[in-house]
């Protein structure tokens, strides 16, 4: 394999490494404050794309299109947990996972009846060209990808580590009783980290809608492999998921170039299993915690 | 929604008619036809047109008083896209909903996956596939009056080598029911027409970078790409390839070409080199020359679909009308002796083997025990872009 094609390989795998850890970040929001897994989490990310592709095709500026997405997308978010999750958030953790599955597929359903089947595509922030670097390629969206992602990275690190409210979302999850004892809602946390996750998640869907498309079924399949990224990384800590969303990035790529067809899609999954059995808490959590 | 209420209202009208006639006559009420098709799911795109056209055709069939005076009652169910929730629906369909006939109309895995429990339940059924891979497989009563990918090979291969002149070129196929008619049939034709192969790559449907295959086929010997798919990841394709600055001309399948991929990716089929691509007269009849007698079908068919749509027919929605035409056939051979299901159904197999000759929208059909397909004549075309209008390829 000459130089180029391995540089190749190396960038599809920032490209895909960049979606799947911005996918997970929302699962590791919602799951560090309630331990909840949002199986739903892929949903935002789809209302996200959509809703700025309706916004921006009206004519309103992408930015705006974005806001106004992210906005919407939130509010569903906090909905989901007043009128689903809150009700139930005394049931045990498998129930809680069944009603994110299941609020994933009304959301899908109503996004058909309101979007149709068809993917819709956005430009590429800015119309940034492709860069081209030693015989390889960068899609000019793989950057804003990469940025964002990043910022997004960082604001979670400093909310968390650094403010008040950030050490109260975290002692939700670690410490509840204490948590509670120290006059924290739990339950005004929890709705603040959903519609959080929810937010970043609609971040998300309008910067890959440029890589990806988007269409109202998209939620689901791109969620599992966030999720998986995010598992075998370490889904309670912010590095975890950007390490495990990079090693499923670059797996894939690596398979799609050098594995005959028709195994793509089965090869990248298997090897996180793989990695995920050896080490159960994910590649950055330590035992004992998390 | 409307369109619904009137499809009811008509079926109501003729249930009604059917039970009042029942006194006198002895016939079915209805000819029933299953219908299972995906209307969510990866491929509820291809499902949802296969419907509009098959809906138009079943209406119009009803308007003009049935057939043998007797209406078509289609029921419909999703699929959702699974081949599991393909043969479920299908049963559904052969034992409680009692249909005389079955559809299956999205793509071939679905369809594939009816074929033995329509066999052993002796129901004639059409399903949509475009590979004749799998022709022999298809037992006695299922059939499949569309097309097959050897049309549009050899005029893709015989367009490439003599109007192009090219001698090498790559593939990039999906990993799908459909990309395999590209990975068996490439290989096999290319020969004969002076080609060879020398860069063979694959990507999933839904994946979303194509990159490092592409960046395998620019480093090839490659003076062309073949890119064979019918999910949205098949035009992205060509998208993908642009960016990656591959200034190689794409050769596409007709999937490709439909109007949700044009709306999405047609700007990068208008970049130089303009995308080529093998699709059927319908997308520019209007270029046709008079003297083609398939402008005419096709002017008739358009006036026809957009009475009731607000945009032009394509494959799908063709697809659509022609298995309702080539089933209606069918039943005006088998007449109204009989109101046994089973008996209707086997009358009905038996009619449709024995279709000759006839003119569908894609092309001319002649059933016979050896051969379900039943295509006779080539209809296809290879169609380029040129001022930001798909045009025939010169």
């Amino acid at each position: 394999m000459d130089f180029s094609t391995a540089l190749q390989i190396f960038f599809s795998g920032l490209n895909l490494g960049s979606i799947y850890t911005a996918l997970g970040l929302g699962f590791f929001v919602v799951y560090s404050v309630t331990r909840v897994l949002n199986l739903a989490q892929g949903e935002f990310v789809m209302l996200g794309g959509m809703l700025t592709v309706s916004f921006y095709t009206m004519g309103i500026p992408l930015p705006a299109s974005i806001a106004l997405a992210v906005v919407i997308t939130g509010l569903v978010g906090a909905g989901f947990y007043r009128f689903i999750i809150y009700p139930a958030r005394n049931a045990s953790g498998a129930t809680k996972v069944f009603l994110t599955l299941g609020f994933s597929f009304i959301i899908e359903g109503v996004a058909l009846r309101v979007w149709g089947w068809e993917f819709r595509i956005l430009p590429a922030f800015l119309d940034t060209p492709s860069i081209q670097l030693w015989g390889a390629t960068i899609f000019g969206q793989t950057p804003w990808v990469i940025g964002i992602t990043l910022l997004m990275v960082i604001g979670l690190f400093l909310y968390f580590g650094r403010t008040i409210q950030g050490k109260a979302l975290r002692a939700c999850a670690n410490e509840p009783l204490g948590a509670r004892l120290m006059g924290i809602s739990i339950e005004r946390m929890a709705l603040f980290s959903f519609i959080l996750a929810a937010g970043l998640g609609a971040v998300v869907g309008a910067l890959i809608t440029p890589l990806t498309m988007t269409s109202y079924s998209m939620g689901l399949p791109l969620a599992a492999k966030g999720l998986l990224a995010a598992f075998v990384g370490g889904i309670t800590r912010a590095e975890g998921v950007i390490l495990g969303g990079f090693i499923y990035g670059m797996i894939e790529a690596i398979t799609a170039g050098v594995i005959p067809g028709g195994y793509h899609n089965a090869i990248a999954p298997l090897i996180l299993v793989v990695i995920f059995l050896s080490r159960r808490r994910g590649l950055l959590v330590t035992a004992g915690k998390g | 929604m409307t369109k619904k209420i009137v499809l009811g209202l008509v079926a109501a009208a003729f249930l009604i008619g059917g039970l009042v006639s029942c006194k006198k006559a002895e016939s079915v009420a209805s000819y029933k036809i299953g219908v299972a098709v995906a209307q969510t799911g990866s491929y509820a795109g291809l499902g949802s047109q296969f419907l509009e056209g098959m809906e138009l055709m079943v209406d119009s069939i009803n308007e003009a008083g049935g057939v043998n005076g007797i209406p078509l009652e289609v029921v419909i169910y999703d699929n959702k896209s699974e081949a599991t929730e393909t043969t479920l629906v299908v049963k559904k369909l052969i034992e409680v909903d009692q249909v005389h006939a079955l559809i299956e109309g999205t793509v071939t895995a679905l369809g594939m996956s009816i074929v033995p429990v329509a066999n052993e339940s002796g129901v004639p059924t059409v399903i949509l596939s475009g590979t004749g891979l799998l022709d022999d497989q298809l037992g006695a009563w299922v059939f499949r009056p569309a097309g097959t990918e050897d049309n549009y090979i050899a005029l893709s291969l015989e367009y490439m080598s003599q109007e192009m002149g090219i001698s090498e070129y790559a593939t990039l196929l999906e990993n799908s029911g459909y990309g395999q008619g590209g990975k068996v049939y490439l290989p096999q034709r290319s020969p004969s027409y002076n080609l060879t192969i020398v860069e063979e790559q694959y990507f999933d449907p839904g994946a979303t970078d194509l990159t490092t295959q592409l960046t395998n086929i620019k480093n090839s010997e490659a003076q062309l790409i073949f890119v064979w798919g019918s999910s949205p990841t098949a035009s992205m394709a060509v998208k993908q390839a642009r960016e990656l600055g591959i200034s190689l001309p794409i050769m596409a399948t007709p999937p490709q070409v439909m109007p949700d991929a044009l709306a999405s990716f047609g700007e990068y089929y208008k970049m130089e080199p303009p995308l080529l691509a093998s699709t059927t007269k319908m997308d520019i009849w209007e270029q046709l020359p008079d003297s083609d007698r398939y402008k005419a079908l096709y002017r008739d068919f358009t006036q026809l679909f957009t009475e009731s749509y607000d945009h032009s027919p394509s494959l799908w929605q063709m697809l659509g009308a022609q298995y309702i035409t080539f089933i209606e056939d069918g039943l005006k051979r088998v007449g109204t002796t009989s109101t046994d299901v089973t008996e209707i159904r086997s009358q009905l197999r038996d009619a449709l083997e024995s279709t000759e000759k006839l003119q569908l929208l894609t092309s001319v059909y002649t059933m016979s025990p050896e051969d379900h397909f039943g295509q006779v004549e080539q209809t296809l075309v290879i169609v380029t872009f040129r001022d930001g209008e798909m045009v025939l390829a010169p």
